[in-house]
């Protein structure tokens, strides 16, 4: 700030415009094109060099083509000048252009404005809880700017500046959040959301190839919260039902149809026993259509503002991409049947294998069924055995394969990922003559003790295999849990233990290490942010005011608020109080005091003349004395100079003789 | 009742106006939004809808915390001319064309500063002045009004305006002061001689010498500095043309100064009659020459400095409409 102290007030203040312009664009740099960021901070900088040396601004006729040539760069970035990438980097361009084109006051409200409108489209890019608090601080610099170029005299320091905008946002908060809670939502987009409304995310795909799973592995980003109603289920058996693919060409696993239609399955039969699991799942946006049910949720799902389908394998699926996160509720079975009655002509469909793929495999396949007195079971278990005995192992960086890639697992490498597993167990039964296809979805979750909620990340995808059993109809078989066991036992994370970063326990994956517990209360802010900032809906907000009209109705409520009133009325006489001056509301109680014995002060009259009125009174002698010191005191108090401490302890001795003098 | 609770939360008044005082309660000031504001109502509205379709919920909280800081505003910009207590300052007499000076003095009893407060007359921006009133403090604006004619100068009613802290809105308020200004007539230019009647004095015809002070005059390279006239250079300041002076004297005549608005020619306008004897009180009190002064019913003897001035002066305002405000 030194530095700007012998600048005149016209230049502090327009720099100190350009650093808010700066503040408002500086998060748009990581995803702008170079160029524009590079033009940005140029013209920022031409803005500031100009100021600091008292240029003239360039003349608009040197200004208009720099900005059409800008234009033209923008359509010649996006291939478009409409949509919102290219809207928002028109935007900062313009707010930067904007700044060398500044002539009357109205062109600083047209600068202030587009900043606030540059803010809003940041939360396009990113609405995490540091957007949110950097938000909060760029929206004080923003008023700051507005309020300096207001003054007309005299200018206070920055920092006062900034109190007084720091002061109307707290002022502006409550009102805000009140307007936050309840002003009208409205379901979905006002008008088309544009294509590029998201930015591509990673996710559950609807095919299967070696890597797909392993790529996912990697990845820490919330798939989806879910709360369950009671206590949650052992993670042996959080089964996130996806994706059932049955189509192999070889390589690729992929849906049966591709297209989802939105009907439930003629030949689909479903039977359930026991009590329902009730729970409610928060989907992180995906833009897929996949919508994940813990096995087994009866296909009953009602979303939000979305139409949901489920198909003849259980899938469940929303008609549009998902864009935004959605909530639904829904209730599992622990015992289930599907399809046990099944025609077993219907199964043909599950026994599909590409012609001149893994000859090995399906010779084994062949071997084991063609073996005297088997059965389905027994295929099974033997394969399953195989899986247990053989010294495959789980590993997130399994070897590449070749053409006949489940030959190559099988007998050469036997390493692999679940994908590896699922996929060559599928493989085997189809070629046993089993019906067999595979499932991906998540596995496990992570429980947070803070809030209650369960974590489910992309790192929990998942891939297993159902067979068709006559009677029994799909089974649930999960050829990983042959090979590691902890990886379902105990999720993801205690199946693959990572390697502590730099060395340091504290960052190991251990649930009671100080770094956990901090992740888990700094989960649980997330998810109440995204729950209560980012997700308020129409749907959220009938229930919540649902809730608080509810809660307006107990007698608690209803007794405090008047009371809280009470309160704060009092609090405010309190202070008014402790602000008036000690020194005359004793001097006024002792005029009152005086004029009950008969001595009425003139308007003129100071402390001496009333003390000798005073000493003529007909009064014991000790309380003529207090009177006396009171009035010197008062005098003292008054008219002497006196440090701080001195005019304290007085103050207090006057409160002390007033009460004697009574 | 209920305004008084108000008045008791907001702790917009905490003194009573004395006479001829004001303190622009909360029913005085009106506020409105400005050019700003409106412009302001229109971003929000983009805001929202933007939020609404991309359903941005930290779009929508910024949105409504911008808005709210727009009631904010509302709040400190009415807070910030509501309780001011307005008085009226000194109003000092002026000549015909030149400019009233009223000075309005604005008090300020609250915890917090007040800036940018603009106070004028209504009818032009341009003549418009700003003040801060700083926490528990005043300040002073004069504001200049063109005196046209002699007279008493009412002054109009001042209207105060501010739009601090952001802009977004406009309060302001009117306040009739009670607050005039005496406007003499306009000095005649040129200048007719003053009317010296030389009255043989007892001794007859002296020499010049130094027995009779006759008036000043400017000084003269060579005059004695003993001579110069130290309390009429005092008088006027370098740069308001002031500039050395010396005492004259004559011997013989003694010069006896009357101005009698009577003895004026009648065929000249009344104005121009009065005008004249303006311009002569002036002259006589810069030459330092006693003079008397007759007008209506007006007669003051023979004398010289401020308070005869004034009152010469003010009689010469005044002349023909008496009638007292």
């Amino acid at each position: 700030m030194k530095a700007l102290g012998p600048l005149t007030r016209d230049k502090q203040d327009t720099l100190l415009l350009v650093a808010a312009a700066l503040l408002v664009v500086a998060p748009h740099f990581g995803h702008l094109p170079w160029w524009i960021t590079g033009t940005v901070c140029v013209t920022l900088l031409w803005r500031v060099l100009l100021t600091l040396r008292g240029r003239r601004l360039p003349p608009i006729w040197l200004l208009l083509p720099i900005a059409l040539i800008a234009m033209g760069g923008v359509f010649q970035s996006y291939g478009t000048l409409l949509g919102r990438d290219p809207g928002v980097a028109m935007l900062a361009l313009l707010l930067a252009f904007k700044l060398l084109e500044m002539h009357a006051k109205r062109d600083l409200y047209v600068v202030l404005f587009l900043g606030f409108f540059l803010m809003l489209t940041n939360f396009f890019y990113s609405q995490s809880m540091l957007t949110g608090l950097a938000m909060a601080a760029t929206l004080v610099v923003l008023l700051t700017v507005q309020i300096t170029f207001q003054y007309t005299g005299t200018v206070p320091s920055l920092g006062r500046r900034l109190r007084l905008a720091g002061k109307m946002f707290v002022l502006a908060t409550p009102l805000a959040a009140a307007l936050f809670v309840l002003f009208p939502r409205f379901d979905g987009p006002l008008w088309g959301m544009p294509g590029d409304a998201q930015g591509p995310r990673s996710g559950l795909s609807d095919t299967m190839a070696p890597g797909t799973m392993t790529n996912l592995a990697l990845s820490e980003e919330v798939a989806m919260r879910v709360r369950f109603d009671g206590a949650p289920p052992a993670q042996d058996r959080l089964y996130w039902r996806g994706v059932v693919l049955s189509h192999y060409d070889g390589r690729t696993w992929s849906r049966i149809g591709g297209r989802l239609y939105r009907r439930a399955g003629d030949a689909m039969t479903l039977r359930v026993d026991g009590k329902p699991l009730p729970y409610e799942v928060t989907l992180e946006p995906s833009q897929r259509r996949w919508l994940f049910t813990l096995e087994l949720t009866p296909p009953a799902l009602d979303v939000r503002g979305e139409r949901v389908g489920v198909s003849d394998e259980l899938e469940s699926f929303t008609v549009r991409p998902i864009h935004q996160r959605v909530r639904y509720r829904a209730a599992a079975f622990a015992d289930y049947a599907v399809q046990a009655g099944l025609d077993p002509a219907l199964t043909g469909k599950w026994l599909q294998l590409p012609a001149g793929f893994n000859p090995r495999t399906r010779e084994l396949g062949r071997q084991l069924r063609a073996e005297p007195g088997t059965t389905d079971m027994r295929i099974m278990a033997r394969v399953l055995g195989h899986f247990r005995t053989q010294r495959f192992t789980y590993t997130l960086q399994p070897p590449l394969l070749g053409r006949d890639s489940i030959d190559e697992f099988l007998w050469v490498s036997r390493q692999g990922f679940c994908e590896h597993y699922a996929g060559a167990f599928v493989f085997l039964m189809r070629a046993a003559g089993i019906p067999a296809r595979v499932v991906t979805g998540y596995q496990g979750g992570e429980l947070n003790p803070v809030d209650g909620y369960m974590t489910v990340r992309q790192s929990d995808a998942h891939a297993w295999a159902e067979v068709w059993l006559a009677g029994h109809g799909w089974l649930r078989i999960d050829p990983t849990a042959a090979v590691a066991p902890e990886r379902v036992r105990l999720g993801i994370g205690g199946a693959l233990p990572r390697e502590a970063p730099f060395g340091l326990s504290a960052f190991q994956n251990n649930k009671d290490s100080w770094l956990a517990r901090l992740r888990f209360h700094v989960n649980a802010a997330n998810n109440a942010w995204n729950q209560w900032v980012l997700d308020y809906n129409p749907e959220r907000q009938r229930n919540f005011l649902a809730e608080l009209s509810g809660l307006a109705g107990d007698w608690r409520v209803l007794a405090a608020l008047p009371a809280l009133l009470a309160l704060g009325w009092l609090w405010r006489r309190l202070r008014a109080r402790r602000r008036r001056d000690p020194v005359q509301t004793a001097w006024e109680r002792f005029g009152v005091l005086l004029a009950r014995r008969g001595i009425v002060r003139t308007p003129d009259e100071g402390p001496h003349s009333l003390a000798r009125r005073v000493a003529a009174l007909a009064l014991p002698e000790e309380k003529k004395a207090a009177m006396a010191e009171f009035l010197e005191l008062y005098a003292a108090l008054r008219y002497r100079a006196l440090d701080d401490d001195e005019r304290h302890r007085s103050a207090r001795r006057l409160a002390k003789l007033l009460s004697l003098s009574r | 009742m209920l305004e008084a609770f108000w008045r008791r939360v907001f702790r917009f008044e905490r003194r009573k106006a004395r006479d001829g005082e004001v303190v622009l309660t909360l029913r005085r000031v009106y506020i409105l939004p400005a050019r700003a504001g409106l412009a302001f109502t229109v971003l929000l509205l983009l805001m929202l809808v933007g939020a609404t379709n991309y359903t941005l919920g930290l779009g929508f909280a910024l949105t409504f915390l911008a808005a709210s800081c727009a009631m904010a505003d509302m709040l400190l910009t009415v807070k910030n001319l509501a309780g001011l207590r307005l008085a009226g300052g000194r109003a000092a007499p002026v000549f015909a064309g030149d400019a009233a000076q009223f000075e309005i003095h604005l008090h300020n009893a609250g915890n917090a500063d007040r800036y940018a407060i603009r106070v004028g007359f209504g009818t032009d921006a341009a003549a418009e002045h700003a003040a801060d009133v700083p926490a528990r403090g005043s300040a002073a604006v004069a504001l200049a009004l063109p005196a046209r004619e002699r007279g008493w100068l009412r002054a109009p009613r001042i209207h105060l305006e501010t739009r601090f802290p952001l802009g977004l809105f406009r309060a302001w308020s009117w306040w009739q002061p009670d607050l005039r200004v005496l406007v003499y007539p306009h000095p005649e230019t040129p200048a007719q001689p003053l009317p010296m009647r030389g009255a043989a004095s007892e001794e007859g015809h002296g020499e010049v010498g130094l027995d009779n002070f006759a008036g000043i005059r400017s000084y003269q390279p060579g005059d004695p500095l003993r001579h110069l006239a130290w309390r009429q250079i005092a008088r006027l300041a370098p740069e308001d043309g002031g500039q050395l002076v010396t005492k004259h004297f004559e011997g013989g005549a003694v010069a006896e100064l009357a101005l009698d608005f009577a003895l004026l020619p009648q065929h000249l306008d009344v104005e121009v009659r009065l005008a004249r004897m303006t311009r002569w009180v002036l002259d006589a009190e810069q030459r330092a020459l006693p003079y008397s002064f007759r007008l209506g019913g007006h007669t003051y003897a023979a004398g010289l400095g401020d308070a005869h001035r004034a009152a010469c002066l003010q009689a010469l305002a005044l002349y023909g409409r008496e009638e007292v405000p």
